[in-house]
């Protein structure tokens, strides 16, 4: 059974896609080398599994989804939402999040994350000497890339922003940025794509047939066949490729506020500090802080604030300590100074899966005509996940990605291998 | 200092009589409370000394006997204080609302004796202004000695409600009309077995006797269906023992369906690198005040053996609270309702589930009709439920039941998968929280345990 709104938006989709899998299941089969697979079987349903799944139902594929725990519960449940370039240097990453936020974008308009996204600015800002040539230095980098910046000035700033501090020295607004909350997003897209999610289900292994085809899956529920896999695990890939060592967990200690829409109202898009960038290395040669403290400080459609973050590679718990909190706090009243007067609700930590070079792993497995993964996205899930599954929908119905994916090529690291 | 100290949550009887049994094996421990003073919910001193609400003698003298027991420099007292959880370095976390300052504690074990917390049914309309818990009014009831204005009426199931129909008889501001889903009066024999445990028969008889002799109309056998706005008051719609339906028009309704164990966002007892922690009291099991004064004794002495002190014997109070758990069962069975209630999926779509966030009945209806069984998690962040200001306090508990009723073939999720366990507990002043203890070092975590 597909939901209504599956059927209204990918009933061409499935049209076209039927007829090419039947026109190559009669003529073109024995000359193609990835035919496209009438099943797929997904590892790990945050968003870049669910995403996967969503356009790989659209073109008319049989998906399955596995799930050690619940749609959503890992990274994807606890990550701060941002879709966004304003952190990016130029390079494969800028060119992913480009079009991520276009995706992002058009899937707004075409319905699809109705309520969803949130278009809005993101405000880079620097308090600091040191943080404004980074800044003036990022600004330029960005507009080389084609990203819409303005420079705000201190008076201008303020302006816009009277919710600012009046310590921050000058602002660039990042254009054309927005937020989506990770597991809302991963929702929508299970539910209009109706595909089958198995909660509480484990993956231990792949199971190999002696041409070196991933014949099924060897999980807590038995073997689970399919024509292609993806693996999507997140911290759970690591295991499914043999791969110590490539990727590692990194944790972000994140914090929401109550409610406070007079606040909010006075906040026109999110705020990150100068000193981000610093922390997420996007400059090289600057000095990063053991916990990777970081500033963004998003006001969210409901009218509570979103503070985040760190980056913490000795913690892969889903902890937050106080240490934590009242640094990230500390900064944030720094920078917006009324947020001391509101309460906070929540604290939560996600563990991202960050790749040893900084890039994701995206793309078929050496060897492997009908293994994909995608993992690896650290801080970039949400911005990347959709992307990143149309991407790979596309890879495993044998078609190039419009996408350039041959930075994020898995080949690149020689000792990924099965584990079977 | 640090290294031997004990954290007890919650200074009512169970939390009290921790802290006298730890004090007396030798222990230091700190007693925090969100009160000014100690008593919990049962004790609630008044906040006007000479307003006070007359208590029953049984009541008077278990307070007396507490407060002494804690009189003594090994218990430090610390009121207006409220915990936050344990946080991921392994410290308890206190918000103490006497300076505005977060605190962390080191300790070496923390019993939680937080009580316990209402049930409530939701009805339609429970949501408006006006309608409270019964709890909460005969809180307010004891702190001010004043009686709620206006017309009142009670809702619901449970022996609490005579008991404060009864105070609130004496507070000079007789309910309307008492709703109670049993008829304790059909139960004469089972009310008879409560001879052998003389104080809650006392009690509950002077609380009855005032009750009837007050001609209040006690609807037993009755159900509140809903609430609706009426003007400027509110318009109970009541469905009575023998079918018909009535509407009494009223100010302030309190609603009341028993209670439960208050361990609602609390930390887990088996963390990796935090303290021991142990449950006491109606927080673990609700036996009501007696009970749980065995109770919190009982955790008192095994923490103390815990931390080294001669284990002292505790099968008394075992025996003790074997007695507790016969006579809360008796008055279970006294007080079950006459009539099955509707089950919360029977309820109509509009019916608000959470308070905080507006969520409905009909919209975890909606949520829950894909066909993958959603897990609470999933329910919390989709539905928003358990995600408001009151963190799951009120709805978790029904949510988590209205989708057992909806997806019966799905593995139940928990109220904790609702509300989670993480720090804060409740909702904190950031500027709290960034106002550090001048005593508080930075090389804190080399003195922790």
């Amino acid at each position: 059974m597909q939901t209504q709104g599956h059927d209204l938006v990918s009933t061409l989709d499935e049209r076209t896609s039927n007829i090419r899998a039947t026109i190559e299941n009669v003529l073109v089969l024995p000359l193609s080398r990835h035919p496209s697979p009438r099943s797929v079987l997904i590892i790990g349903c945050g968003i870049v599994g669910a995403a996967t799944a969503f356009f790989l139902a659209r073109r008319g594929v049989d998906v399955t989804i596995i799930e050690r725990e619940g749609p959503a519960s890992a990274a994807t449940g606890a990550a701060d939402g941002a879709v966004s370039v304003a952190s990016k240097r130029p390079g494969p990453m800028m060119v992913a999040a480009l079009s991520g936020v276009a995706l992002y974008r058009e899937l707004l308009g075409d319905g699809t994350l109705t309520d969803l996204f949130k278009p809005r600015s993101t405000f880079v800002v620097a308090a600091s000497d040191a943080e404004c040539a980074v800044l003036e230095a990022h600004a330029g980098a960005l507009r080389g890339e084609g990203v819409a910046v303005e420079m705000l000035a201190h008076e201008t700033l303020i302006a816009r922003f009277p919710a600012l501090s009046s310590n921050v020295r000058m602002g660039a607004e990042v254009k054309g940025d927005g937020h989506a909350i990770g597991y809302r997003i991963v929702n929508r897209l299970l539910s209009l794509s109706g595909v089958t999610v198995l909660r509480g289900v484990e993956a231990y292994h792949l199971v190999e047939a002696a041409d070196g085809r991933i014949v099924a899956v060897a999980t807590s529920r038995g073997e689970l066949s399919a024509d292609a896999v993806v693996i999507a695990a997140g911290n759970g890939a690591p295991t499914l490729l043999n791969c110590d060592g490539v990727m590692k967990p990194r944790k972000g200690q994140l914090l929401v506020t109550e409610r406070a829409p007079a606040l909010n109202a006075s906040m026109p898009g999110s705020i990150m500090s100068g000193r981000y960038l610093l922390s997420k290395g996007s400059q090289k040669g600057a000095e990063v802080s053991a916990r990777g403290y970081g500033l963004v400080v998003d006001p969210l459609v409901t009218g509570q604030f979103l503070i985040g973050g760190t980056r913490e590679d000795s913690d892969a718990r889903q902890t937050n300590d106080l240490e934590a909190v009242r640094h990230i706090l500390t900064d944030a009243v720094a920078m917006v100074p009324g947020l001391a007067d509101i309460r906070l609700l929540r604290a939560f930590a996600g563990v991202r899966t960050a790749v040893i070079d900084g890039l994701p792993l995206v793309g078929r497995l050496p060897g492997r005509n009908n293994l994909f993964v995608a993992a690896g996205f650290e801080g970039d899930g949400i911005c990347l996940g959709p992307v990143m599954g149309q991407a790979i929908a596309a890879m495993a119905c044998g078609e190039t990605p419009s996408l350039d994916l041959s930075s994020f090529d898995p080949a690149r690291f020689t000792s990924l291998e099965v584990a079977a | 200092m640090a290294d031997t100290r004990v954290i007890i949550i919650g200074a009512g009887p169970a939390g009290l009589a921790a802290a006298a049994e730890l004090a007396r094996a030798g222990q230091d421990c700190v007693l925090i409370d969100q009160r000014a003073t100690p008593g919990g919910a049962i004790h609630r001193q008044p906040a006007h000394p000479s307003r006070t609400i007359p208590m029953s003698r049984v009541a008077r003298l278990r307070f007396e006997s507490l407060m002494k027991g804690i009189a003594t420099p090994r218990v430090q007292f610390r009121g207006l204080s409220h915990f936050l959880g344990v946080d991921g370095d392994g410290f308890a976390l206190i918000e103490d609302r006497t300076n505005g300052r977060v605190e962390k504690l080191a300790a070496k074990a923390i019993i939680l004796a937080t009580g316990a917390v209402e049930k409530i049914r939701p009805v339609q309309g429970w949501e408006l202004p006006g309608v409270s818990t019964a709890g909460g009014m005969q809180v307010m009831l004891k702190e001010t000695g004043i009686a709620p204005q206006g017309r009142i009426l009670l809702a619901g199931n449970g022996p609490l409600l005579v008991a404060l129909a009864a105070q609130l008889i004496r507070a000079g501001n007789p309910p309307l009309a008492l709703v109670e889903a049993a008829n304790p009066m059909t139960k004469p024999l089972t009310a008879l077995g409560l001879l052998r445990h003389p104080a809650l028969l006392g009690e509950a008889a002077g609380f009855t006797f005032d009750v009837l002799r007050s001609g209040l109309p006690w609807m037993r056998g009755a159900s509140l269906v809903r609430i609706e706005q009426a003007g400027s008051a509110l318009a109970a719609v009541i469905r009575q023992a023998d079918g018909q339906e009535t509407r009494i028009e009223v100010d302030r309704i309190a609603l009341h369906d028993g209670i439960r164990e208050n361990r609602i966002g609390l930390p887990q007892t088996n963390l990796q690198d935090a303290p021991i922690i142990v449950h006491a009291g109606d927080c673990r099991q609700t036996l009501g005040a007696p009970a749980a004064v065995c109770d919190g004794a009982r955790a008192g002495r095994q923490v103390a053996a815990l931390l080294g002190a001669k284990a002292c014997d505790v099968a008394k109070l075992e025996r003790q609270l074997a007695r507790q758990v016969a006579a809360q069962k008796r008055l279970a069975r006294i007080f079950s309702p006459v009539a099955a209630l509707p089950a919360l999926k029977d309820l109509p779509d509009e019916t608000v589930i959470c308070r905080c966030e507006g969520s409905t009945v009909g919209s975890l209806k909606a949520l829950l009709s894909v066909k993958d069984g959603l897990s609470g998690r999933e329910v919390k962040h989709n539905g928003r439920f358990a995600m408001g200001n009151c963190q799951g306090r009120f709805c978790a508990a029904n949510t988590a039941a209205l989708m057992a009723q909806l997806r019966p073939d799905m593995p139940e999720a928990s109220e904790a998968d609702l509300t989670g366990r993480r720090w804060p507990i409740r909702p904190v002043s950031i500027a709290a929280l960034l106002s550090a203890a001048p005593a508080e070092q930075t090389n804190d975590h080399e003195v922790r345990l």
